[in-house]
């Protein structure tokens, strides 16, 4: 029996494994910049985006934008 | 001389909020008449439920009492702390989207209707079920027992006192139990999608409102904090005492969070009840369409620290600075309405699940010979009226301060990250390794929770539960006798 965990079914094409991959570090990226220390000098008050401190837009901004890979990524795999 | 001038405002928004409850009885008692009798209609709406009533089921589940009182205290009188909110939800629900569509197929496979089904199969282990059933509940409880204190909270500061608290959580509450009872989680389903506009609206409303009313803007109120109090707006923000947080304390809060959201009981087994796969995946897509509501929520909480200071508990700034304006009644009891919303909207799914489990998880796996479909709706919805009792108990009858026990609840749940990793994706993993692996995680959690000193950088208990969790399964694992393959394969993605 097979000794390490396995994520990815080995059923999938090379470049779904591809996007698969690269979507999983985009969230993975998403985590860290919003811990110690990635986050550390975007937690910073100014300057003031859209009225917002920087620390509370930078995290809104990682909201919208993962809702758009997220969304990419829904709509490529509707289409393949 | 209109109508409103005859009424006091008290009865003006009594009446608000009843016109609320009224709407969301008779939602929830309408909503279950299609679905069949047994446990999966019940439990699993059948599963038949499409995208825009899961997508406010999550949403309005996940949005508890907290977002209108704890949120915008948390903001009020921890500043930058507060955003942890907003963090863990970015990345919390994306699990879903990976292993959703291949539980929801195991689930209607296997006929599975609860998360620890799953496990207990796949594991062939019913006291794995039985101890996922007991965490549930012991994290279940507390919870449901503050919706219920924060809905008598909110109906009674309203009212300015004459609402007593008792009272109002027992109205609203019992309108939960009524429509619980009657329709299951179909029940559930619509009053949430009802129940989620509201907040979504109000939320959006009162978080824009109050800084223009308050400072002139968005933007005005955070210069002006920018200026007077900086170490508000720069996380890790304050602790609970107003000292400086760490990043410890501050990075392992989302983290316990975001690892255990996508694994609470009550949201996962709503896997099970979406029509098809798409509907799963749209729903994780457009959940931050739901989350980032928390934002005008922050608004609210920064709004009172330089116009009213000095208010305690932090929970009360909302409905503080509500009453203290000059509002028209009527969009007072708006946001009593909008508040009991987000309370029974989380208290319906908490209490919906408390009963499911305990029935199929812990009685059905314990109990002699298998039971009826009618036994165990039966049974659930006795099961429910004593749970609601219970909480209702604690809640207004009991000063016991259970947010120790709902924290603790947190560090049980992220014990359950490895179970679920181990079911799909790790085939040698056995059920002794997991078993042991959970009893040393939750043990470690509860010996970090009873000796705080030992949460080094202010981590939480969870996270320290989690690595002794994982390295416990590996070894014990990898010691004992590989499972079965056949019967694995069934499980793991290969």
């Amino acid at each position: 029996m097979r000794l390490s965990p396995r994520f990815f079914s080995s059923k999938l094409s090379a470049t779904q494994r591809r996007v698969y991959r690269a979507v999983t570090g985009w969230f993975v990226f998403v985590a860290a910049a919003m811990l110690w220390p990635l986050y550390t000098p975007f937690a910073r008050v100014r300057p003031l985006v859209l009225g917002m401190p920087f620390s509370l837009f930078w995290l809104a901004f990682l909201l919208v934008a993962s809702f758009g890979v997220a969304f990419a990524m829904y709509r490529w795999e509707s289409r393949s | 001389m209109g109508v409103a001038q005859l009424m006091p405002a008290w009865v003006i928004v009594t009446s608000v909020a009843v016109g609320y409850l009224l709407v969301s009885l008779g939602v929830g008692l309408l909503s279950g008449r299609n679905a069949s009798k047994g446990p999966e209609g019940y439990i699993a709406g059948d599963r038949t439920l499409g995208f825009l009533i899961l997508y406010f089921v999550m949403g309005a589940s996940i949005f508890s009492a907290f977002a209108f009182l704890g949120g915008p205290g948390w903001a009020y009188s921890r500043g930058a702390a507060a955003f942890y909110i907003l963090a863990y939800g970015t990345v919390g629900l994306i699990p879903w989207y990976a292993f959703g569509p291949r539980v929801a197929a195991l689930g209607r496979q296997f006929g599975y209707v609860t998360q620890a089904e799953l496990f207990a199969h796949r594991f062939q282990s019913r006291w794995l079920s039985a101890i996922l059933a007991i965490i549930s509940l012991a994290a279940f409880v507390p919870y449901l027992t503050l919706q219920m204190r924060g809905a008598g909270y909110v109906f009674n500061v309203v009212t300015e006192g004459r609402v007593p608290e008792w009272l109002g959580a027992a109205i609203a509450y019992g309108v939960v139990v009524i429509y619980v009872l009657a329709s299951g989680v179909m029940g559930v389903g619509w009053t949430n999608t009802f129940q989620g506009i509201f907040m979504m609206v109000l939320a959006w409303g009162l978080g824009l409102y109050l800084p223009y009313k308050l400072y002139g803007g968005v933007g005005a109120m955070f210069t002006e904090l920018a200026a007077a109090v900086p170490e508000m707006l720069a996380p890790p923000g304050l602790d609970a005492a107003g000292a400086a947080w760490t990043w410890g304390g501050y990075g392992s809060a989302i983290a316990v969070s975001a690892i255990g959201f996508s694994l609470w009981p009550h949201y996962f087994m709503k896997i099970y009840t979406a029509r098809s796969d798409d509907v799963l995946k749209k729903t994780v897509i457009f959940y931050p369409t739901f989350q980032i509501f928390l934002i005008p929520i922050l608004f609210i909480g920064f709004a009172g620290i330089l116009r009213y200071p000095g208010v305690t508990p932090n929970e009360a700034i909302l409905p503080t600075i509500l009453m203290s304006m000059d509002l028209p009644a009527v969009v007072v009891g708006l946001f009593c309405a909008g508040a009991l919303a987000a309370s029974m909207s989380t208290g319906d799914a908490l209490l919906h699940a408390a009963g499911s489990i305990m029935v199929r998880d812990f009685c059905c796996v314990l109990y002699p010979r298998k039971l009826t479909d009618g036994e165990q709706t039966r049974l659930i919805r006795i099961l429910l009226i004593l749970i609601s009792l219970l909480a209702y108990y604690f809640a207004i009858v009991s000063e016991v301060s259970l947010v120790a026990l709902l924290l603790m609840s947190y560090g049980f749940l992220v014990q359950i990250a490895p179970v679920m990793l181990s079911t799909l994706y790790w085939a040698r993993s056995t059920p002794q390794g997991i078993l042991a692996g959970l009893v040393a995680g939750c043990g470690t959690v509860i010996i970090f929770q009873w000796f705080p000193a030992l949460q080094w950088q202010q981590i939480q208990p969870g996270i320290f539960g989690l690595l002794v969790n994982l390295v416990v399964l590996i070894t014990v694992s990898l010691a004992t006798r590989p499972m079965d393959e056949g019967h694995v394969a069934q499980f793991v993605v290969d």
